[in-house]
């Protein structure tokens, strides 16, 4: 067996190492991700030959095995085939490297050479000790080749395979000569270094990893950046070990640069200015999240992105006590920054966010949720400086108004993601003013969430110039008709996701046609459209898709609707089944239906619902007489804390287990003969709401499909109306 | 392109030719690239495979045979294995049940090849054979040396406590 080294082809590392950084714990880190929409050039992710050229060169002593072997996968694929075909030739061709790393024989053959420990920390930029975490994002601006904080990272293994591969192109691989190696070495030390990584960044956990690091010096070097990656100060305990690492004079590696991930969210209670000090020499951080860490001031957060370039995300959301002097550091410092999350950050001025807008041009994501301080020049600054920004959350920022959101959508050619719920200033012009034939073909989501003024006619202009949109959230537009519906409904297959509960204008025949034309529908809420009838349900019911229905207080409905949802699935089922076609419609994709207060309900309809939906997850009934029975009551969820005494005696919602229990209590009850050979199995994947909510609060900035089309708005269910502030616990 | 039952032929490094249906052999991106910027003279001439010797080639194959249908995962899809999971399908399991020797070279072999799904299935096969043992429990496993002084593994230890499970 020959050593097979060097697939050192830039994707594959980037593979490698986008495996580690795609593990990403989202929960915590609310700014993650970049956006797949946004095409990146190769080119930014590959190493550049420039920058090898400043890479110091190793003396023999420092140089691994892996390095030696340079890589027979080139970027062009044209120049392997001389590899492939010429094998004999390898030896010679291996003196003939045009590097300056000319062929060490000796060090060749010598199995056991490791390079020496990094010595000591250095400052920035002159170690030649670093290998770069995983990349951020394989589109991050940080990681462009020419970057010259980078060019310092090329010696490791890892790099060094790499950069062989691109210094030898053209010539042919030499993996004959290792023969002499191979007999003495066990095969894990023939791995090279990129393999290594790509093993190491499957282990999730920081024991495994330091036990990894203590088994050889190879090991280690080829470990602790994926360690020390995202160092975890999930307690006290861990944040002064890190805290004192951190502050040792000789390290033996210089942990604090391959720090990228900083998440203080979790001790978020008692952070302070102390408790991030330590933390100020970690100055390649990309992610620093610090939500809710309300008794961090500015001097603290300032000493954290100070010399900070790399910054990319900044999360201080909830951190009540940062004001505009932390802003003017981030101006000045984090100029790459590509996403920014201030919300309910009220002592943030207006001034120093347009300071920010002018010079972190970059950011993509931005979520200002609750700054009512801001006014329409901070958000014009936004758009005019900003031409890259994916996803904008301006929820409650209420002084913002028309001007600032169409510069926005005029500008901002990939806006993908556009939040504006209860921003009440908003009206028709926002839309109607655009310029004439431009299109907002990026744009997927729109939210304008109590934007009351709105009619149909902005709906209708919007429609036509983003025909992409996906989801649609136009909850409590209370002027909206079915005219605005007939619009979304030339969205088509696009459309997955459409929020109208509260426009009390909507007629069935609106509906109807609505499911006519858009049949990927895979939520839907028209909570309170009080004219809906079971001829619209009925309808809806057919969606191949449906996961989520609200219908809450849509009083008119019947059995008749529960039993369509019940069993139009399951009679097309039946059909394919006939035709020996049963993984087609495997069942009822069904898997929350919330129908508080349809006071007509009774249980048959529902117990038909549970046994022919297998994946229903969530069924809220509250205020439905039908189901006010104590029996039931074991399988209800408690009512949030916050109910008064009569929220309470009406609350009830089926979810999770509570759905298993209350479907095999209703099927062992002698009164209803719907019994049937459903598999109890299938509700094994039964996921609670909790998680579903908490996902996606935390996955907000880096919504993709699924997160949106899964957690919902659920603000408008179950609860009194006049309830709103705790509507989403509600259901 | 040709019609994807055209059979190919591979040399391995041992000079044996083994004969292999085009989509099987396309699983790995290495031999996908080279197949289309050749075109169809390449489909005449054996691929000489100069890194791996047969039994390990026959064995990659194997591997390639019984996913040549999967999709095929493009840069981008990488996204969406966040999770550092070390979940393996059963499929996958039963064929990575091999000696250490042989796996090490299935591993390099698939990462030679370019064929990330299967690199990703050794490397975390791997990583279930590291998962939960101590170091010198490690270093057995895969036969390495401890180049550590005791003073040196004492010092990471330190500065490493933080990862330490509690």
């Amino acid at each position: 067996m020959r050593p097979l080294q060097g697939t050192t082809d830039t994707a594959n590392n980037k593979y490698l190492r986008a495996k580690e950084s795609f593990s990403e714990d989202k929960a915590g880190d609310s700014l993650t991700g970049t956006s797949k929409c946004c095409p990146t050039s190769p080119s930014a992710r590959r190493r550049s030959p420039s920058s090898k050229t400043s890479e110091p060169a190793p003396s023999i002593n420092n140089i691994n095995t892996a390095d030696l072997v340079p890589s027979a996968r080139l970027s062009d694929p044209f120049s392997i085939y001389p590899d492939l075909h010429q094998p004999a030739i390898h030896c010679q061709a291996g003196l003939d490297i045009p590097d300056h790393r000319t062929f060490p024989g000796k060090a060749y053959l010598q199995t056991t050479i490791m390079r020496g420990p990094v010595p000591t920390m250095v400052p920035i930029n002159t170690s030649p000790s670093y290998r770069p975490g995983p990349d951020p994002e394989g589109d991050s601006q940080s990681s462009s080749s020419n970057s010259p904080a980078r060019q310092d990272y090329e010696e490791s293994d890892f790099y060094a395979g790499n950069n062989d591969s691109q210094s030898s192109i053209g010539v042919p691989t030499f993996q004959d000569m290792a023969v002499s190696r191979e007999i003495c070495e066990p095969p894990a030390n023939r791995l090279p270094a990129e393999v290594l990584i790509g093993i190491f960044s499957k282990l999730n956990n920081p024991q495994d990893l330091l036990n990894c690091m203590i088994v050889s010096k190879r090991w280690a070097r080829n470990c602790v950046d994926l360690l020390w990656h995202r160092p975890a100060c999930t307690t006290w305990n861990k944040h002064s070990y890190i805290c004192r690492t951190l502050s040792v004079p000789d390290p033996y590696f210089a942990y604090r640069d391959f720090i990228k991930r900083l998440n203080l969210a979790a001790l978020a209670d008692s952070v302070n200015d102390g408790s991030v000090s330590p933390l100020f020499v970690c100055t390649r951080v990309e992610r620093l999240t610090l939500t809710n860490c309300d008794g961090l001031t500015d001097s603290g957060l300032i000493g954290l992105l100070t010399d900070s370039h790399n910054l990319l995300a900044l999360d201080i959301s909830g951190d009540t006590q940062i004001t505009a002097a932390s802003m003017m550091a981030l101006a000045e410092n984090c100029r790459r920054l590509q996403g920014l999350n201030i919300s309910g950050c009220t002592r943030i001025s207006n001034e120093s966010m347009v300071a920010v807008a002018e010079s972190c041009k970059y950011i993509k994501r931005l979520k200002l949720n609750d700054c009512d301080q801001l006014e329409d020049s901070a958000i014009l600054a936004f758009a005019k400086h900003c031409r890259h920004i994916l996803e904008i959350d301006l929820h409650q920022c209420r002084l913002i108004g028309n001007q600032p959101i169409t510069e926005l959508l005029t500008n901002g050619r990939c806006l993908r993601e556009l939040r504006l719920a209860n921003c009440e200033l908003i009206s028709d012009s926002t839309f109607l003013n655009l310029p004439p034939n431009q299109t907002y073909e990026h744009l997927r989501i729109l939210d304008l969430t109590s934007c009351a003024r709105l009619t149909d006619r902005a709906i209708e202009k919007i429609i036509d110039v983003a025909p992409r949109l996906r989801n649609l959230v136009f909850a409590k537009c209370r002027n909206l008709t079915d005219a605005a519906v007939h619009a979304i409904s030339k969205l088509g297959k696009n459309l997955h996701y459409l929020h109208l509960g509260h426009c009390g204008h909507i007629t069935d025949s609106a509906v109807i046609k609505l499911v006519q034309s858009c049949n990927r529908i895979r939520y839907i809420d028209l909570g309170c459209c009080v004219h809906l009838t079971d001829l619209s349900v009925t309808k809806l019911a057919s969606l191949p898709k449906l996961r989520r229905i609200g219908l809450v207080k849509c009083s008119n409905i019947t059995d008749e609707s529960v039993y369509a949802l019940a069993q139009y699935r399951s009679l097309r089922q039946e059909r394919h089944q006939l035709r020996g076609d049963d993984n087609f419609f495997p069942s009822s994709s069904l898997e929350r239906v919330h129908l508080s207060y349809c006071i007509n309900l009774t249980l048959n309809s529902i117990v038909m619902l549970l046994n022919n939906c297998p994946k229903l997850t969530h069924l809220s009934l509250t205020g439905v007489q039908a189901f006010l029975r104590p029996d039931l009551e074991q399988f209800c969820r408690e009512a949030p804390p916050e109910f008064t005494e009569h929220q309470r005696s009406v609350f009830c919602v089926f979810s999770g287990a509570g759905v298993v229990g209350l479907r095999q209590h209703l099927r062992h009850l002698p009164a209803h003969g719907i019994v049937d050979d459903f598999d109890q199995e299938t509700v094994a994947e039964a996921d609670d709401d909790q998680t579903m909510t908490g996902m996606m609060s935390a996955t907000v900035l880096n919504a993709d499909d699924d997160a949106d089309a899964e957690g919902g708005d659920e603000e408008l269910e179950d609860g009194d109306p006049g309830a709103g502030a705790f509507g989403g616990l509600a259901t | 392109m040709s019609d994807s039952k055209t059979m190919i032929t591979l040399i391995s490094n041992d000079n044996v030719h083994i004969q292999v249906e085009r989509t099987v052999a396309e699983r790995s991106m290495l031999i996908k690239n080279m197949l289309e910027d050749l075109g169809d003279c390449a489909m005449s001439s054996a691929i000489p495979i100069p890194n791996v010797n047969e039994p390990v080639l026959k064995k990659v194959i194997e591997w390639c045979e019984h996913h040549k249908n999967d999709p095929q995962t493009t840069a981008d899809d990488d996204s969406d294995s966040r999770k550092k999971t070390t979940d393996i399908e059963e499929w996958d399991q039963k064929f990575m049940q091999v000696d250490q020797e042989l796996l090490f070279e299935i591993i390099l072999a698939s990462n030679y090849l370019d064929i990330k799904p299967l690199l990703d299935v050794g490397c975390k096969t791997v990583a279930n054979m590291i998962k939960g043992k101590s170091p010198e429990e490690i270093r057995k496993t895969f036969n390495i040396t401890n180049d550590f002084t005791p003073e040196e593994e004492e010092q990471i230890r330190r500065e490493n406590e933080w990862a330490e499970d509690r």
